[in-house]
């Protein structure tokens, strides 16, 4: 632990003790907390490195009259310093009883704030981590307490409750291998967990205890309704997912005759959390490579008889849902049955063939799917598990998997009101369903599943014909024409051959993209732009039918008009999916149309005028795919003027300055470092291939020693003069100075982007020499670049190093008229700008310390755990000094 | 009894993430779903598995509404929607729909700057939430589906704020979300209809203030600044990206204009044009005032305010700076601070409250030397002020809506326990009504008594009104009887023979029967005559007869005797009479058990 903290923590500990009203902050306590708690668990002794928390502990708990948070904080620290043996002896002897007396804080007339309960109880889970803890719970009987706040009041204090008591149990049953993960917490091992006698008397009578509790109330009493009987169950689902044998036969034997008796009163509240345990206890069995336990299967087949209808379809769901039920033919095909009989009523597809067994339950199941709610939740519960039941062997499903298809593709046409459909099917359903959003979202989104199920691809023309009706028409919501087109995208991507898909079609789909893309609705407009960009990244995948639906590119006038759209989210959609609609064409180098050109000015334009983020984070992007997906036959050093004019080779060229220019100068820190991943790919094009020249910029510092074998082959002379001129290049399209001004951005995302592309930058062109030659890299060496004497230029400038080397530069200010080699001029606004050797700026910026620095969260300091110390005691002092001198106070309100 | 619940996720007893789950009339309907910004991990957004486990809100919730854009009441919503996964709709005002993506992308910003954050939504998740989103306009009553519908009142607090009435049948809620009572500079004060609701959810950040003055607070401001200004200083003042900047903005702009100053005021990020243009956008949500000199100048079109580039910082001369983030955490505002702190002629106005764990924080409790990056220390001398603007109702406004909406019950949430405990009996002193303030997880349960609507059918009206019952008055409710059904989920009272008419069900009657010993030494006929002569000296009024057929009949009520096969002295009296005359024959059968008086003959 820090010096600085421990001498700060018993002023702390004097202010927390004292506070009898609550802290100005509300976090500070569970701050302070995580840092004792991640020192327990880094294997430190809190108590000994700090003594004074066990006096604040004692006199927090004899006096009571601090703040309840500062209570429920001490009872949580508690259990952390008695979580080790050691720390529960020093405790132990002083104010343990105490503290985890539920009677001493009732006494107080603390024990009815749920803040002072949570404490205790978390306190207690602390602490459960050895035996002498569970002797200590034991021998208090804190189970008594514990078993009532399991059906607390609170929402929170109930669960923690149950909690503590399935741990309890887990964590010290016998036979176990001595380890429990909690919830990806450290993992402890039960080192002094005996099977001594006493001990393993103690677990009986706490299991025998629970036991009881279960047993007695599993069933709802007439005073306490249905509440008790939930959170039992809960507690049983948390017991019988994580116990092992014979754990768990015990607990199944206490309360088999209760859940059997639960299921058979058929509480509609109870489904669930009773197919939980059900399925906790039927997964556990199975783990262990045993049959399910005959009493679980027996549940089961209860649970899937329920004589209500939405229960019945809720425990069927929950089954199938569970996973589990590869073993299980007999119950799956039950489920499968049960689930598709409502679509099977609705839309009277026969997808139950000849079979007969559910036939007890279609009565039911159809009065209930007259009613409104009921039948809407039911259809949709129904339709989510149809995409996995389709993928489910053959011999479970009573139809082929295409049957549900075409079910689902029913009840889509029922739902749009298509009068069509009506002709099968239940009629008085049908009121219910109609214009439904939410069964049209939810069989949009099962359609979508379907697509990859077995069997399914030659329904794909009247699945399409579905989806663009459904976009077609006039009374669809965003989300559900988002949703289609996400179906459609999803139908297109799993064809193998597009192409099959007729004319009509396709022009069907064009017209109606054509009418979206103009929708009143910015929703609509950008699905139907996002969708115009993935169906170009579907199609790209078959060259050869691209041409068949993006026939005479009708896709590109949409976007370029979106490109004017006056919601930024369209906008910036517009630009990536022309990102996407990019033709091999464009980079292979080949000629530009008018069209192309247009819409690079026009990305120029949104990049330097338009006030949202997004679009101009898409323009920078737009380039970036632009650029990445360049053919490979470009020369990397070609200089930018041996292009032809009129290629898009030239196009990109002169567009790049621009871009990084704009993009790094913006106010947006996301455009800016997209503008940085740009320069990157600049610098991967012009630098591959060089010694020492590491592509992607992540690879972690430990690895860039100094001696570090770069390479073995020596460099000649032209590789040399090829650096020099990629490094010219660089300068002269503003890699460098995007990087240099990236660098002292006040974002740090960019910073850090900036300086690991430098170090890249500078450990290619100008390496330390190895000792005793000449340097290799001269010419690179004598490739300058201009700091602006303003703005990011005297960021850079002020670095320490740099000051070295502008009082150089600073006598040689004739130089500053032509500079570098390549004798490029820049005009700065206001004060003196200096030409420096590229390679002298990269090895003063002291780039390895700034890596560091910026390698670290920018808010690494103040959320440190002396900053979270030093915020106390002077939040503490702020507050005594208000009450002296009247001044404003911070009141908490809102951000 | 039907009853309403409210449990607070988030916002019971603090003021961290607004999260109010609320059931009733059988739904289940999410008020807000905010974000605490003092944590750094998975705290920061309410638990949703409190609601439901493996992520099935969609089949849970009903609606989500969101009162307003900030993030402690909308910072979780593309974390629930697009990460724990719910796909049912969400409703919030326009303005607040427009701006809720520019606050989430704000604060992502901040999370993807502190390195370690995990679990976080990206912008195209921002996005896709936003598009689930189903615009309210005020005073509109949407219809979420058949049973509930919800209705926006202006709440005042931020541009786009609003109160929501959440209604099932005829039990109600409403939820204020944070409001303000008093009109500011440009927005105007919360208001609702006098709708009675069964409960009324409120904020209660100042419930133990009388705040001054907001003139007063505007002029301290102006002063402050001015005085920095005057002796060369530059005013730095950390916001957000939209809300109260807006308002100080304003406020600079008309001072500036009438002092005729010189000195520029620079706003960061661009955020002047986006703002403008929102504002323009959403003209009617501002106030009267605003909305009247729009025609001839829009008060958001600022001529002394100016875009920032990070290349001014270092101008000589006096300036005033509104920069992002608003808490000092990182970014351009902290950039700012750290230059400018050293120098006593300058000054940082904090307008609102900043969570633990920035410099704002430390600034604000009067930490004067810093540590910075590399064991540096940063001493500031600026001039440190905190100004509150936040728009919130005080106690005298938390009263006067009460007083305006009338409900049945009160619920305080957004606020501290003491201060809400002061409130709360304040409450339910002045109005004689309950008030609630649950912890974070507790539920608070109220009973409602839902008035159900029955039609009545002509034919009961008219039978009724023949029977020279009064006309139908609805100020005078009464009794009325007739067999209730319900058919399409509607109920009609309806006479007992159109009942079975329309149900196509055949009339039963019901008898009840009942044996009496007796001891009677006559042969039957003549103990029947005797219980027929002593009923009608009992029963005068009733209709007795004695019947060839061998019975006794006392309106429908039937009497037959028979002797016991062992006794023929013991008499067993049959009674059978239909549920109409229940009691007399109850009467009946107790009578006869007495046994005959001796002189009958």
């Amino acid at each position: 632990m820090d010096r600085e903290c421990v001498s700060l923590l018993p002023r702390v500990c004097e202010v927390l003790r004292g506070s009898g009203s609550s802290l100005p902050d509300d976090t500070s306590l569970e701050k302070l907390l995580d840092w004792f708690t991640g020192l327990t668990e880094a294997g430190g002794s809190v108590q000994e490195t700090c003594p004074c928390l066990l006096e604040f502990i004692s006199a927090v708990v004899l006096k009571t009259s601090s703040d309840p948070g500062v209570i429920c904080f001490t009872l949580k620290l508690s259990g952390l310093i008695a979580s080790t043996e050691h720390g529960f002896k020093t405790l132990q002897g002083s104010v343990l009883d105490m503290a985890f007396n539920p009677q001493h804080w009732r006494d107080a007339g603390l024990w009815e704030d749920p803040c002072i309960r949570i404490g205790w109880i978390q306190g207690l889970r602390n602490m459960l981590q050895h035996s002498k803890a569970f002797t200590f719970f034991v021998q208090a009987d804190f189970i008594v307490p514990l078993l009532q706040l399991q059906t607390d009041s609170s929402l929170f204090v109930a669960s923690a409750a149950n909690q503590t008591l399935a741990h309890t149990l887990v964590f010290f049953q016998p036979g176990g291998n001595g380890t429990f993960k909690d919830h990806g917490k450290v993992e402890r091992t039960q080192t002094s967990i005996s099977d001594e006698e006493p001990f393993s008397q103690d677990y009986s009578s706490v299991l025998g205890t629970i036991s009881q509790f279960l047993k007695e109330s599993l069933l709802p009493k007439e005073n306490t309704g249905l509440h008790q009987s939930q959170q039992v169950l809960k507690l049983l689902a948390l017991l019988l997912a994580r116990a092992r044998q014979p754990l768990r036969d015990k607990l199944l034997g206490t309360v088999a005759d209760s859940l059997q008796e639960l299921v058979a009163a058929g509480y509609s509240q109870l489904t669930p959390p009773l197919m939980d345990i059900i399925l906790a206890a039927y997964s556990s069995s199975s783990t262990d490579d045993c049959v399910p336990d005959q009493r679980v299967t027996r549940l089961l087949s209860s649970m899937l008889n329920i004589t209500k209808p939405s229960d019945l379809i809720g425990a069927a769901a929950a089954f199938l849902r569970g996973g589990r039920h590869h073993q299980d033919t007999v119950h799956t095909a039950w489920a499968v049955r049960i689930l598709l009989l409502p679509l099977h009523i609705v839309t009277g597809q026969t997808l139950l063939g000849t079979d007969t067994t559910v036939e007890e339950h279609r009565f039911s199941i159809a009065e209930k799917l007259k009613i409104k709610t009921s039948c809407v939740s039911m259809i949709c519960v129904c339709l989510t598990h149809t995409p996995p039941i389709t993928l489910m062997p053959g011999d479970l499903l009573p139809c082929p998997p295409v049957s549900i298809l075409t079910a689902v593709l029913s009840l889509l046409r029922i739902v749009s009101g298509d009068s069509s459909s009506l002709s099968s099917g239940c009629s008085e359903v049908f009121r219910n369903l109609v214009g439904s959003g939410k069964v049209q979202k939810c069989a949009l989104e099962v359609l979508t599943g379907l697509s990859s199920s077995p069997g399914m691809k030659d329904k794909q023309t009247e699945v399409v014909t579905v989806l663009i009706q459904y976009l077609n028409n006039p009374d669809s919501d965003p989300t559900v024409i988002h949703k289609s087109y996400q179906a459609l995208l999803k139908w297109m991507s799993v064809c193998e051959d597009v192409s099959s898909l007729t004319d009509n079609f396709k022009q069907d789909l064009i017209d109606v993209v054509k009418k979206r893309v103009c929708d009143m609705r910015w929703e609509v407009r950008d699905s139907t732009v996002e969708f115009l960009g993935k169906l170009a990244g579907v199609l790209k995948q078959g060259e050869e039918t691209c041409g068949a639906l993006l026939g005479g590119c009708w896709s590109t006038p949409l976007l370029r008009e979106a490109l004017q759209d006056p919601e930024s989210y369209v906008r910036a959609s517009a630009i990536s999916a022309l990102a996407q609609t990019l033709e091999p064409s464009w980079h292979q180098g080949a000629a530009v149309t008018q069209g192309q050109t247009d819409i690079v000015t026009r990305l120029l334009e949104i990049l330097s005028q338009d006030t949202e983020a997004f679009a101009r984070r898409a323009v920078v992007q737009y380039f970036i795919a632009w650029f990445s997906s360049r053919s490979s036959h470009t020369s990397p050093l070609s200089s930018p003027s041996s292009s032809s004019s009129s290629s898009s080779s030239s196009l990109r060229t002169n567009s790049v300055s621009s871009v990084l220019s704009l993009g790094s100068a913006d106010l947006d820190w996301e455009v800016k470092v997209h503008t940085l991943e740009l320069a990157e790919l600049l610098m991967d094009e012009a630098c591959s291939g060089h010694r020492g020249y590491r592509k992607g910029s992540d690879t972690p510092p430990a690895l860039r020693h100094p001696y570090a074998v770069i390479s073995a082959r020596p460099l000649g002379e032209g590789a040399e003069s090829d650096l020099a001129g990629a490094l010219r290049n660089l300068v002269e399209q503003g890699v460098v100075w995007a990087l240099l001004s990236g660098l002292v951005d006040c974002d740090r995302p960019v910073g850090l982007k900036a300086c690991q592309l430098l170090i890249t930058l500078r450990d290619t062109v100008c390496p330390r020499p190895p000792p005793g030659a000449s340097p290799a890299t001269a010419a690179a060496s004598k490739v300058s670049c201009e700091l602006p004497g303003c703005g990011w230029g005297r960021e850079i400038r002020k670095i320490p190093g740099m000051k070295r080397l502008d009082r150089v530069k600073e006598a040689d200010v004739a130089h500053r008229t032509r500079c570098g080699e390549v004798g490029i001029e820049r005009t700065s606004e206001g004060g003196d700008s200096v030409c420096v050797s590229v390679c002298d700026i990269l090895s003063s910026l002291g780039l390895d310390e700034k890596l560091d620095e910026l390698s670290q969260s920018s808010d690494h300091v103040h959320n440190s755990a002396l900053s979270l110390l030093q915020d106390i005691l002077t939040a503490s002092a702020a507050h005594t000094q208000q009450d002296t001198e009247p001044g404003q106070e911070v009141i908490v309100d809102c951000y | 009894m039907p009853e309403i619940k409210v449990t607070p996720l988030g916002a019971g007893q603090d003021v961290g993430r607004s999260c109010i789950l609320v059931s009733i009339g059988g739904k289940n309907i999410m008020l807000d779903c905010g974000m605490h910004m003092g944590y750094n991990d998975d705290r920061r957004f309410p638990d949703f598995s409190y609601i439901t486990q493996n992520g099935r809100l969609t089949e849970f919730l009903d609606c989500v509404i969101i009162s307003h854009f900030h993030l402690d009441h909308c910072g979780a919503l593309p974390f629930m929607s697009e990460m724990v996964g719910y796909d049912g709709p969400i409703y919030m005002t326009h303005p607040t729909k427009a701006i809720c993506p520019i606050l989430l992308e704000d604060f992502r910003k901040i999370t993807v700057d502190k390195k370690g954050e995990t679990n976080f939504f990206t912008s195209q998740m921002i996005k896709d939430c936003m598009k689930k989103v189903v615009p309210l306009n005020l005073h509109q009553t949407v219809q979420v589906d058949d049973e509930l519908e919800i209705k926006a009142y202006y709440a005042g607090h931020v541009l786009g704020a609003a109160m929501v009435q959440i209604k099932v049948g005829s039990e109600s809620v409403v939820y204020t979300g944070d409001y303000n009572m008093t009109p500011d500079r440009h927005l105007g004060a919360a208001w609702i209809d006098k709708c009675r609701p069964d409960m009324l959810i409120t904020e209660s950040t100042y419930a133990t203030t009388i705040r001054d003055s907001k003139r007063c607070r505007e002029r301290d401001f102006l002063k402050k600044v001015h005085e920095s200004i005057e002796r060369g200083g530059k005013v730095l003042i950390p916001v957000f990206a939209l809300g109260r900047a807006q308002e100080l903005c304003i406020l600079l702009e008309t001072f500036w204009e009438r002092m005729n100053l010189k000195a520029p005021i620079y706003f960061s990020t661009g955020l002047t044009e986006k703002a403008n243009h929102y504002y323009k956008l959403f003209i009617t949500w501002t106030n009267q005032k605003i909305r009247k000199t729009f025609v001839q100048r829009n008060m958001f079109e600022f001529k002394h305010i100016k875009p920032f580039d990070r290349s001014f910082i270092d101008n000589p001369g006096p300036m005033v700076v509104f920069a992002t983030p608003g808490m000092l955490h990182a970014g351009l505002s902290l950039q700012i601070f750290k230059k400018w702190a050293g120098n006593e002629k300058n000054m940082v106005i904090m307008p609102g409250y900043c969570v633990q764990g920035t410099i704002g924080h430390k600034i604000l409790n009067g930490q004067r030397k810093l540590e910075m990056e590399g064991r540096s220390t940063l001493e500031v001398k600026m001039q440190v002020e905190y100004m509150s603007f936040s728009a919130h109702a005080d106690a005298k406004g938390i009263m006067q809506l009460i007083r305006m909406a009338e409900p049945r019950n009160v619920l305080l949430v957004h606020g501290e326990a003491a201060k809400m405990g002061f409130l709360k009996g304040k409450i339910e002193q002045e109005f004689s009504i309950d008030c609630y303030m649950p912890a974070n997880g507790e539920t608070v349960s109220v009973t409602t008594n839902p008035s159900v609507p029955v039609d009545i059918s002509l034919n009961l009206l008219k039978r009724e009104m023949a029977l020279g019952g009064p006309l139908p008055d609805p100020k005078k409710p009464r009794t009325m009887h007739g067999t209730l059904i319900m058919k399409e989920n509607s109920l009609k009272l309806v006479s007992s023979e159109q009942a079975l008419k329309e149900l196509g069900l055949n009339e039963h009657q019901l008898r009840f029967t009942c044996r009496v010993q007796l001891q009677d030494p006559h042969s039957d006929p003549d103990t029947l005559h005797r219980i027929y002569t002593h009923l009608k000296s009992v029963l005068k009024g009733y209709t007795i007869q004695h019947l060839p057929d061998g019975t006794v009949m006392v309106e429908s009520i039937v009497i037959k005797v028979s002797s016991s096969a062992e006794d023929t002295n013991t008499k067993v009296l049959l009674l059978s009479w239909s549920y109409q005359d229940e009691e007399l024959g109850s009467f009946l059968s107790t009578l006869l058990k007495k046994g005959l008086p001796a002189g009958i003959c």
